[in-house]
């Protein structure tokens, strides 16, 4: 077992502690002093330089872990190759499309994809991807040319650093459609089940490609109350969220004193 | 800063585009509603990059990028098409198109990869 230096969240504080891992668990010193077997662990979270593992069989054991990059990358390996969740191994591309636009680079890589509670890993020797369930907006079973050949790929679309990004895996036949299955399953509460009248499309469509308010509006030919409506609806079917709240405002009669006075030329 | 050709059979599509575009500061010379279209429009107008529809009646994209490389080889053509027909890269990358990008995209990518064409 090869014990590194960390931190760990105990009592609401990060401690300096010395984790060791080891082949089929990890240990956690004092004032943890605990032993976590990668099989226990039910879920896997990243954050800027932590992860936190949730592990038992009701997920009631959460451990908070800060260390450097390297570390954590060793740590995060071990236990999506082991933990206790649904995972194969498969090729896969992460990105393949960014915001529409195709990554020129990008490259399928020979890996594990492993579906835990909270996000979907992919870990291969060179890169470590996890997509937040959360964040998944589309799973789609389809073929894509590969080598001069149509092969069936599952592909997962996904918000990535306020962009929409587009990721492939590619696994035999047989074990495929268990993994879309899977993913559908895993992505369930993301799905959309409402019908949306055609301009309403259009909006979210727009707000997708980032127009604001006021460009949509002309672009739509739709008063700011029309679009207020269809907003509404939107916010309604769960398809959008608030961003920010901005103001119409008209000026008092000191306003316009004010605009007024400014305008004078300094000589009259 | 660049002269641009939006070529696609949707008007929406087309007035999407202008408004990314135009947020960008590049400069939209024409528009064209089929591959027929754009070709003449291209013809006419010697625009430093075409953004293409793939899907489009009459002459679809991937024909009309076809006949702008004849007249134009230096001509930069961006293919834009669907999701699910990303098959089609290959055809027009082979067809000589310089870059692509699939529906539904999102403005700052696509401003991305025409200053990625246009500097190129």
């Amino acid at each position: 077992m090869k014990s590194v230096p960390v931190k760990v969240e105990h009592g609401g504080k990060w401690v300096p502690t010395t984790l060791g891992i080891g082949e089929d668990r990890i240990r956690i010193d004092a004032p943890l002093d605990c032993e976590i077997p990668y099989k226990s662990v039910v879920d896997l979270e990243e954050k800027k330089n932590q992860v936190v593992i949730t592990a038992g069989a009701e997920g009631e054991l959460v451990y908070r872990i800060a260390s450097v990059e390297k570390v954590l990358s060793v740590l995060k390996k071990f236990i999506i190759i082991q933990c206790s969740a649904y995972r194969l191994n498969a090729f896969f591309m992460s990105p393949a499309v960014r915001g529409g636009v195709l990554v020129q680079d990008a490259k399928w890589e020979k890996g594990a994809i492993a579906v835990l509670k909270t996000g979907i890993w992919f870990v291969s020797q060179e890169s470590q991807v996890c997509i937040p369930i959360e964040d998944v907006a589309g799973i789609e079973l389809t073929s894509r040319e590969i080598q001069e050949k149509n092969l069936d790929v599952v592909k997962i679309d996904h918000l990535g650093e306020n962009e929409v990004v587009t990721s492939f895996v590619l696994c035999p036949m047989t074990t495929l459609q268990v993994l879309y299955n899977f993913l559908r399953e895993a992505t369930h509460d993301s799905e959309v089940s409402e019908e949306i009248d055609p301009l309403t499309g259009q909006v979210a469509m727009l707000v997708y490609s980032g127009m604001d308010s006021s460009a949509i509006e002309n672009m739509l030919k739709l008063s700011h109350k029309d679009l207020d409506a269809i907003y509404e609806r939107l916010l309604g079917t769960g398809l959008a969220e608030v961003l920010h709240v901005r103001k119409e405002v008209q000026l008092t009669a000191k306003g316009v004193r004010y605009i007024s006075n400014a305008m004078k030329s300094p000589t009259n | 800063m660049g002269r641009i050709l939006i070529v696609d059979d949707t008007m929406f599509m087309r007035t999407l585009l202008k408004n990314i575009l135009f947020s960008g500061g590049h400069d939209i010379v024409g528009e064209a509603a089929d591959g027929a279209e754009a070709v003449a429009r291209y013809q006419e107008l010697r625009p430093d990059l075409v953004t293409m529809d793939v899907v489009m009646p009459k002459v679809n994209g991937i024909e009309a990028l076809k006949a702008i490389k004849a007249a134009d080889p230096a001509a930069k053509v961006i293919m834009c098409t669907a999701v699910g027909q990303e098959q089609m890269v290959k055809l027009a990358v082979k067809s000589g198109a310089r870059g692509y990008i699939v529906k539904p995209f999102q403005a700052p990518k696509v401003l991305e990869e025409v200053k990625n064409v246009l500097s190129a």
